[in-house]
């Protein structure tokens, strides 16, 4: 339960202004908690005193099952001016049907956006959700940790899942922790693999060290149990069109006391309307076995004769010879092409985790142990600035002036 | 006993080893078995051997004796004079014989018998994570014990030679008695070889373990061959020169041990095909680049260091190296123009020279176990302190401190490269000389008023603990380089006179033979020639390789 | 202003092998590295006080008594204290129990901390949950995948550069805060002997379980919502054609003859 501690209260009304479910009244000079509480935990980080603390006992095993239903955290962009939820969340949803179904629980997307744009929550019921919780708010504009977690814990404190689950995405790492820490549960990283065990526990598979370790993890004693998913490792399930579901608002309060950050300016490396690297169906991706930052014309043609994307390894980042939103790996973007080609890249485990699941990988190498070559379909054991020039002209011979 | 019994090995016929014929094929398909790291033009070959066992060497090597056909030995070929470049007849490589084959515990120490064409990378990563690739399975009784004993002493083993060439084949070393920077602490491969098999140019095989064999009192050595007839090997009358390190011309000392005919040899006497070493403890060190003022500072730090560590060995680093001011300058620019080239901070700007050196180092110790004011002595004695070093202990910045190191190297070639382009014929002059201790400043200030007072470009690096400079003149166009090459001779001669060597550690091979004739005089090059007829009546092998015969 | 830098000592992954039966880690002849992201969040704080000056940075790791090295190398990085956290109670935490008690001892050190360092994440673990997490759990503010920051005027704020997926965004967040660090000096840092020498009279202080005051079931495997049930090895891709020693022509007609099977061209 939420307590106050009186003696420490100086009645500020803050935490009465930024409860989500104004639970919390200031009377004379101090703070009173009502039974709208949902230990949500927003309170605590608005409290300039300290004053309040929130006392949680580990749940019984019937508190436990009370507990119901598969939730996902839709990440969004918006698109031509309307809100969308990102590849990785019908990846997601794909997923999350199948646990739901064992579970015979309803799928429920929660959908954040702000109130002044079309929310398109078509695209999840046709890609399996039950329903979707929708909240809308100007405030929401733009991402920001602090907004964010206050209105996801009041919802999901309210509404009691079974499992909650976000994209391993930049965005979905910073928000997790944060939202399972409020809401004192556990969380496991970077899943690449889900399922329900047969006491109907979620078991959260992840590689660790880099991938050399894999590690099936369950969270026994809280609810919900929650996930961050990698992307680009399920498939898009298949759409079924006309599928429709309730979209229902979250009745939650959002002030703009709790965001304590604020973006100041924003410099952006890619271009409208380009999904960088993560959706792209071919990669070219360079490592530092190009010796030379000019050599990256050679792989930008190769890229271009095959109608792909250049991409890079980490080492390339730190040179300055690509932008970090083009590196892939255990610290870049997950991908999952059709089909990779890594150019002098010895194959770090941070790498190959970020790549190994593309459909076909031609790796091209001087060193002949380089690991990369242990994952490629085609290894080519050779010099890359050698090899490519003549390969860059056998494809462009090869699509013929039609394609040029 | 001087006397030694000629092994003969099992017959095997020469169609069973793996042979190309053939010029043209060779120069197309084969060509990194024509040439070495030296880049000297050679002249190709007729035949390429592969053989795969010991048999299968002395049958090659007894075949090409019969017919009289020359043979080149091919290791790793990371070798600098050319060695290993083949003008003409065959080349035998030893690829194929890469084997661990056994660990035991011997004298006191650890040690690992291989075959030759195992790389020091492949033989450190062994020892270091204490995994033979096969041994397990070929081992005998004895070794299976060791392996399991050697596991569990919870120490920490290293094998200390360290040419820098880590690809280089452990018998390719050993037959060039290869050093390097280690070498100031730990000696020259010399002194880390147990025992050796050697495959004769009439096939026949000598096993020789240190310590059996020993010169007779009148300086020879006696062949029992298989047909019981004998042979008579008379050791050449010179001793070795003063310097601590020296690979030029045939080892010879009075009472010397067999052993070390063949170590240094660059293959003129016989091919390697097993090699037993000694390992050492590793201790942990931390890495130290110390700048100092000027390049006088550094010939005092190591004089200091001499001083200073005569009462207490203790502190003595690993190695000892150095960087003159023309050095840092040329590394400095390498900076300017690329900030992360170097994987380095910036010199600092008022370093004129610098010492890098790895000394003992345990990083869990506490304030007591970190007395270095020996080393804090002799450092501001020098006019430095401290503070202003570079210092690293972790495996990752070992190898990056290791890079900046090779990065002075790799500059004067690329440099030269660039050069090259518009006089083909430019190439870099290094040298390898070597002096002993009390000559320091003399080799130093002799290289520096010549070069300097030429107007000539250089820089000199290397092993100033063991008054082993490298000096590299950097030639401009043609004229600078028949300048460098007139010094270069002068600086051998007045090494020579200091009781130097002209070959420390790069060796003789193909290359440097003219130099032998400034340290030796033609008695004595008729002495080593005398030698390598007893061994090899035909001269089959590694023809032009330190003799002309 | 005093910064706290959260730090972690990792094996250098690279080097980890796995046994393929036992699916156990091989840690012989691994070595233990400051991880580098928490090297990065070192960076920025000697930055900030190479800029400042009046500024006390404190380091603080839990981890097994052998994580006192790379404290040692945040020490002679420049931190001017440091902590180590170390008990046996401790084994076996998962993000949420390492970041209760790193919390808790947080709240513990007097004067409190304007700002907390951490790495964006652990090489090892790549869970990066534990900075958000402790952040939440002092409730104060976050940002993430910082490359550079700077104070603002009244050392109320702090500016942050940080990463995003489309490129970069400068952020203001309110002071105490937490930042996960994506990007350090360009060239890793290197320390001079004499500042290796003196690392090691720096204060170091250790904590034990005892010091905390935390209930024994809120702390380590006990106290851990999440619990590893099974390790395997991963399924390994098996290498497929594999072409050496041709040359280059030969080499990109085999290649282009694959990208056609595969109707890529």
């Amino acid at each position: 339960m939420l307590t106050v501690d009186l003696a420490a209260c100086d009645g500020c009304h803050l935490c009465e202004k930024n409860c989500p479910f104004g639970a919390i009244v200031v009377v004379g000079k101090q703070a009173v908690v009502g039974d709208a509480c949902t230990l949500c935990g927003a309170c605590l980080n608005v409290c300039p005193t300290g004053c309040l603390t929130i006392e949680r006992k580990r749940a019984s095993a019937e508190e436990l099952a009370r507990y119901k239903g598969v939730f996902i955290v839709a990440e969004c962009r918006e698109r031509d001016g309307v809100i969308e939820p990102r590849k990785h969340v019908l990846e997601l949803l794909g997923k999350a049907r199948g646990l739901a179904d064992k579970l015979a629980e309803p799928l429920k997307v929660l959908m954040l956006g702000p109130d002044d744009k079309p929310m398109n929550t078509d695209v999840l019921f046709e890609h399996g959700a039950d329903a979707v919780i929708r909240y809308r708010n100007k405030l929401l504009e733009h991402y920001a940790t602090d907004s964010y977690t206050t209105v996801l814990s009041a919802i999901i404190a309210a509404r009691k899942p079974s499992i909650v689950l976000l994209g391993a995405t930049p965005d979905g790492r910073d928000l997790a922790p944060r939202l399972a820490a409020r809401l004192r549960v556990g969380l496991t990283a970077d899943c690449t693999g889900l399922d329900i065990d047969d006491a109907g526990q979620l078991v959260q598979t992840r590689p660790a060290f880099g991938g050399n370790i894999m590690a099936s993890i369950l969270s026994p004693y809280t609810r919900p149990q929650m996930s961050t998913v990698r992307p680009n490792v399920f498939p898009v399930p298949e759409p079924k069109h006309g599928r429709r579901g309730p979209v229902e608002e979250a009745e939650v309060v959002l002030a703009r006391g709790v965001i304590r950050t604020r973006v100041l300016e924003v410099e952006t490396l890619k271009a409208a309307g380009d999904e960088g690297i993560e959706n792209a169906k071919i990669l070219v991706s360079a490592g530092q076995g190009l010796q030379n930052r000019d050599n990256m014309e050679l792989v930008a043609a190769l890229a271009e004769a095959l109608g792909g994307k250049v991409a890079g390894s980490r080492p390339l980042v730190e040179l300055g010879w690509i932008p970090h939103t083009l590196q892939v790996g255990q610290s870049g973007t997950t991908v999952s092409p059709d089909l990779y080609v890594a150019v002098g890249i010895s194959g770090a485990v941070q790498h190959i985790v970020g790549m190994s699941s593309a459909r076909r990988i031609v790796a091209i190498n001087a060193d002949p142990e380089a690991p990369i070559f242990k994952v490629a379909d085609l290894g080519i054991v050779g010099d890359a600035l050698q090899v490519l020039p003549r390969l860059i002209a056998e494809v462009k011979e090869a699509k013929g002036p039609l394609a040029a | 006993m001087h006397e030694i019994r000629c092994e003969t090995p099992p017959a095997v016929d020469l169609s069973q080893v793996r042979c190309v014929r053939g010029r043209d094929v060779i120069a197309s398909q084969y060509a990194p078995y024509t040439a070495d790291e030296s880049k000297m033009p050679g002249q190709g070959a007729e035949a390429l051997f592969f053989p795969a066992s010991e048999a299968e060497v002395a049958a090659v090597m007894k075949s090409m004796n019969a017919e009289g056909t020359k043979v080149t030995i091919s290791g790793a070929r990371t070798g600098l004079v050319g060695g290993a470049v083949p003008f003409g007849g065959a080349v035998m490589t030893l690829d194929r014989l890469n084997k661990p084959l056994e660990l035991s515990h011997e004298g006191g120490e650890w040690r690992v018998r291989t075959e030759p064409s195992v790389t020091l990378t492949e033989l450190g990563d062994w020892i270091k994570k204490k995994a033979f690739p096969g041994l397990k399975e070929r081992g005998s009784a004895a070794t299976l014990a060791a392996l399991d004993a050697f596991r569990n002493d919870g120490k920490t083993w290293f094998y200390p030679p360290d040419p820098t060439e880590m690809s280089a084949f452990l018998g390719g070393t050993i037959a060039t008695n290869a050093s390097g920077a280690l070498s100031y602490k730990y000696g020259a491969t010399r002194e880390w070889v147990r025992r050796l098999r050697v495959v004769l140019a009439n096939g026949e095989i000598l096993d020789v373990p240190r310590g059996r064999y020993h010169a007779s009192p009148d300086g020879t050595f006696v062949l029992v061959h298989g047909d019981g007839s004998r042979s008579t090997i008379r050791l050449p009358s010179y001793a070795p020169p003063r310097a601590k390190k020296n690979t030029a011309g045939i080892y010879a000392a009075p009472g010397m041990d067999l052993i070390d005919l063949f170590i240094g040899s660059e293959g003129i006497f016989g091919a390697i095909t097993e090699c037993e070493v000694a390992l050492a403890e590793w201790h942990g060190t931390v890495s130290v680049i110390q700048f100092l003022p000027d390049d006088e500072a550094a010939l005092d730090f190591v004089l200091a260091l001499r001083e200073g560590l005569s009462a207490d060995e203790s502190l003595r680093p690993e190695f000892c190296e150095f960087y003159d001011g023309h050095a840092l300058d040329l590394l400095r620019a390498k900076q300017q123009a690329n900030p992360k080239s170097l994987d380095m901070p910036p010199i600092p700007s008022d370093a004129g020279a610098a010492i890098f050196f790895d000394v003992k180092f345990d990083p869990a110790a506490g304030p007591e176990g970190l007395d270095y004011s020996v080393l804090k002595r002799v450092v501001e004695r020098c006019g430095s302190t401290f503070a202003n070093s570079w210092a690293c202990y972790e495996r990752r910045d070992y190898a990056r401190f290791k890079h900046f190191r090779h990065a002075l190297p790799e500059t004067v070639n690329a440099t030269i490269g660039l050069r090259k382009k518009t006089y083909p014929t430019l190439h870099k002059l290094g040298t390898d000389l070597a002096v002993p201790d009390e000559h320091l400043k003399a080799i130093w200030h002799l290289y520096r008023d010549t070069l300097e007072s030429t107007g000539l470009e250089w820089v000199a690096f290397g092993h100033i603990g063991d008054n082993h400079f490298h000096v590299n003149i950097m030639p401009r166009d043609p004229d600078d380089l028949a300048k460098g090459l007139a010094i270069y001779k002068t600086f051998a001669e007045k090494a020579v006179a200091m009781g130097g060597t002209v070959s420390a550690e790069h060796g003789i091979g193909k290359m440097k033979k003219k130099f032998l004739s400034v340290m030796f005089t033609g008695q004595q090059l008729e002495e080593m020639k005398a030698v390598k007829r007893a061994l090899d009546p035909a001269a089959i092998l590694n023809p032009g390789d330190i003799l002309d015969m | 202003m005093r910064i706290l830098v959260c730090v972690k000592q990792v094996p250098e992954v690279t080097d980890v092998q796995v046994d393929p039966e036992k699916g156990t880690l091989n840690r012989e002849g691994v070595a233990s590295i400051l991880n580098p992201f928490c090297e990065y969040a070192m960076d920025l704080a000697l930055t900030l006080k190479a800029a400042h000056g009046d500024v006390e940075i404190v380091t603080l790791t839990m981890g097994p008594p052998q994580a006192r090295a790379a404290l040692l190398r945040t020490l002679e990085m420049g931190a001017d204290q440091a902590i180590l956290v170390t008990d046996r109670k401790f084994a076996g935490a998962d993000t949420w129990a390492t970041a209760l008690t790193i919390a808790e001892i947080v709240k513990k050190q007097g004067g409190g901390f304007d700002l907390i360092l951490v790495g964006k994440h652990a090489i090892d673990g790549d869970t990066a949950q534990v900075g958000p997490e402790v952040a939440e759990i002092l409730s104060i503010p976050q940002v993430t995948y910082a490359v550079a920051l700077e104070l603002d005027e009244k050392r109320k704020n702090v500016i942050v550069k940080r990463e995003t997926e489309m490129g970069y965004e400068k952020v203001r967040m309110k002071l105490p805060g937490l930042v996960s660090v994506s990007k350090g000096a360009n060239v890793r840092a290197v320390c001079s002997f004499e500042a290796v020498l003196a690392a090691r009279s720096k204060p170091l202080r250790t904590l034990t379980a005892a010091d905390i005051g935390l209930d024994a079931a809120e702390l380590g495997l006990q106290g851990s919502p999440t619990q590893v049930v099974k390790v395997f090895p991963p399924t390994v891709k098996t290498a497929g054609e594999r072409i050496s020693g041709a040359d280059p022509e030969a080499a990109a007609k085999r290649a282009l003859a694959f990208l056609k099977e595969n109707q890529f061209v």
